[in-house]
């Protein structure tokens, strides 16, 4: 445990110094901009579109996110403080267990950012303390989960020429955007071609973000959120299992 | 302390990095693995450090072996590779902490053991500075110092002074000697030849992945054979003809910049006179003539040489 929260001090210390202007300046920039650009644009019905926007700006950003653990599980595993960390009496495991600690505290305070620039611009959490809790629990599990993901990818391409480049990361960069954007989280499904219809109902965002929109609205029904967390543990315990592979091989 | 029997290592789709590589070091003596890069010393260190796992043979460090009792291996070793292991955006005093706490050591331990070592290290003036702005000499210090955060039985320093300046070479030298004295186990890797003589109570000669000599420097210099006849013109002019009147001797050759000719003397005093006799019948002054045993250097390449062969 001594090395688990050693890592994670050092990881606070050190990265969120440099990390932290981006993870508040990326959700407030994103959702400022798309406010004022699609508010108009996009029909969502009586609902504001501040208020209907905000869930997938989190979403977003909580990919964003993920995409630096990408370099990071890298850089742990082929620099030379990677290469001594393995020498250490410390447990296998406890540099993943470390930067997840990390990703999650980063993703809250991503969070808190984003909600703090919709609170400027009309968006309000209307449901009790249950909702707002299982809310923060959501967003909590779903970028642990993609965070997993993307330590298992940058372990795994530790040792290829993408990661000497530091630019493993960008490869992420399309899945990521298509999931954000071809979703319920920018507009309503009507928005949609009817062949994409599938598609966009059921990959993870769209039931993500209209559960976590619904929890925000004080309405006592999520009719996605079955969905969801079908999805967020899916997602947690196979790229858990893939990441927790991929560190111990490593090692 | 150091033991391996004849360890092996195949990296996947490449040649043997390690090809059977047997050699012991006692405790608290101080061994200087040497070769060119790409010998093997590195993968030798990593296989002993618990890095990389042998593909056949075994080894143990400290009583442990490497690959079965790998976490006991760890508590018991420290080590510094070629890269500076260390975070660039945590000052040197925070790298220190951060290593003593990811040694078991309790917060405030770790923070006093810190501060010893800055203080041993003689860093105080920089301690509290980022470490990605330190100049690459004091880097190898804090990098050495996190290793001895919690004294080792053994340590593995891989190049410990590639790259330094002369004064910073020094300042690890000192601190290896120092360690050795306290009874620590050393290991080091080096390609300069100087230091392995100065620092080690043993040499092992790695190349090509296979020990090709080892001993202590006076055995690997007997081992090249036998003492070289040196003579050096008054008249730099001259040392074309000296080393025309030498060509008869197997292995004779000049150096323009010592001023020096130098060829093999199997017979000792005998070559030296032979030498005197052809060099005196030209009517060329000499400043010197001299036997010497031969540097490691030239034993280092008679021994790769030979394994080259």
């Amino acid at each position: 445990m001594t090395g688990v929260s050693a890592l994670t001090g050092r990881l606070l210390r050190s990265t969120l110094r440099d990390d932290l202007p981006f993870a508040v300046i990326a959700p407030v920039g994103f959702f400022v901009v798309f406010n004022l650009a699609l508010r108009a644009v996009i029909d969502t019905g009586p609902m504001s579109y501040a208020q209907y926007l905000l869930p997938v700006v989190i979403i977003q950003v909580a990919f964003l996110g993920a995409l630096t653990t990408v370099d990071r599980a890298a850089q742990d595993q082929r620099s030379g403080w990677g290469l001594r960390l393995r020498t250490l009496p410390i447990p296998a495991l406890a540099p993943l267990a470390a930067r997840m600690l990390y990703c999650l505290v980063r993703g809250a305070v991503a969070m808190l950012a984003a909600i703090g620039a919709g609170y400027l611009f009309g968006f309000r959490m209307a449901g009790g303390p249950r909702d707002t809790a299982t809310f923060v629990v959501l967003v909590l599990l779903f970028t642990l989960a993609i965070s997993l993901g993307a330590d298992a990818i940058g372990t795994r391409l530790a040792a290829t020429a993408i990661a000497e480049e530091g630019t493993a990361s960008q490869l992420l960069l399309v899945p990521q955007i298509v999931l954000a954007m071809v979703s319920t989280g920018f507009a309503p499904l009507a928005a949609f071609p009817q062949w994409l219809h599938p598609f966009v109902r059921y990959q993870p965002v769209s039931p993500l973000t209209e559960t976590l929109r619904a929890l925000t609205t004080g309405r006592p029904d999520t009719p996605d959120l079955a969905l969801t967390l079908a999805w967020c543990l899916g997602l947690l315990v196979v790229f858990g299992t893939v990441a927790v592979r991929m560190q111990r091989r490593a090692g | 302390m150091i033991e391996l029997d004849g360890v092996a290592k195949t990296f996947t789709g490449q040649v043997r990095a390690l090809d059977g590589v047997s050699f012991s070091v006692p405790g608290g003596t101080v061994c200087a693995v040497l070769g060119h890069n790409g010998a093997g010393k590195t993968t030798t260190v990593r296989v002993l450090s618990t890095l990389v796992r042998p593909t056949s043979g075994r080894a143990r460090v400290a009583g442990y072996d490497v690959v079965t009792q790998a976490a006991d291996v760890r508590s018991n070793i420290g080590t510094t590779g070629q890269l500076a292991a260390l975070d660039g955006q945590l000052t040197g005093r925070e790298n220190l902490v951060l290593f003593g706490r990811l040694r078991g050591l309790p917060r405030e331990a770790a923070r006093r053991r810190a501060d010893t070592l800055v203080d041993q290290f003689d860093m105080a003036h920089a301690a509290d500075r980022r470490v990605a702005n330190y100049s690459v000499g004091m880097q190898r210090r804090i990098d050495i110092a996190a290793a001895l955060v919690v004294t080792p039985k053994v340590l593995f320093l891989d190049e410990p002074t590639t790259g330094l300046d002369p004064r910073s070479r020094r300042m690890v030298w000192d601190t290896v000697l120092s360690l050795s004295a306290e009874g620590v186990t050393v290991l080091l890797t080096t390609q300069y030849l100087e230091e392995a003589d100065v620092l080690s109570d043993s040499i092992v000669v790695i190349d090509h992945g296979r020990v090709i000599a080892s001993g202590t420097a006076e055995d690997l210099k007997r081992r090249a054979g036998y003492d070289y006849c040196t003579v050096s013109p008054v008249n730099p002019a001259d040392l074309p003809a000296v080393l025309a009147a030498l060509a008869g001797i197997e292995g004779a050759e000049s150096d323009a910049d010592a001023n020096t000719v130098s060829v093999p003397a199997p017979d000792g005093v005998g070559t030296l006179s032979e030498v005197f006799r052809r060099i005196d019948a030209l009517g060329i002054e000499l400043a010197d003539i001299g036997l010497r045993k031969p540097s490691l250097d030239e034993a280092f390449l008679h021994l790769t040489g030979d394994s080259a062969r």
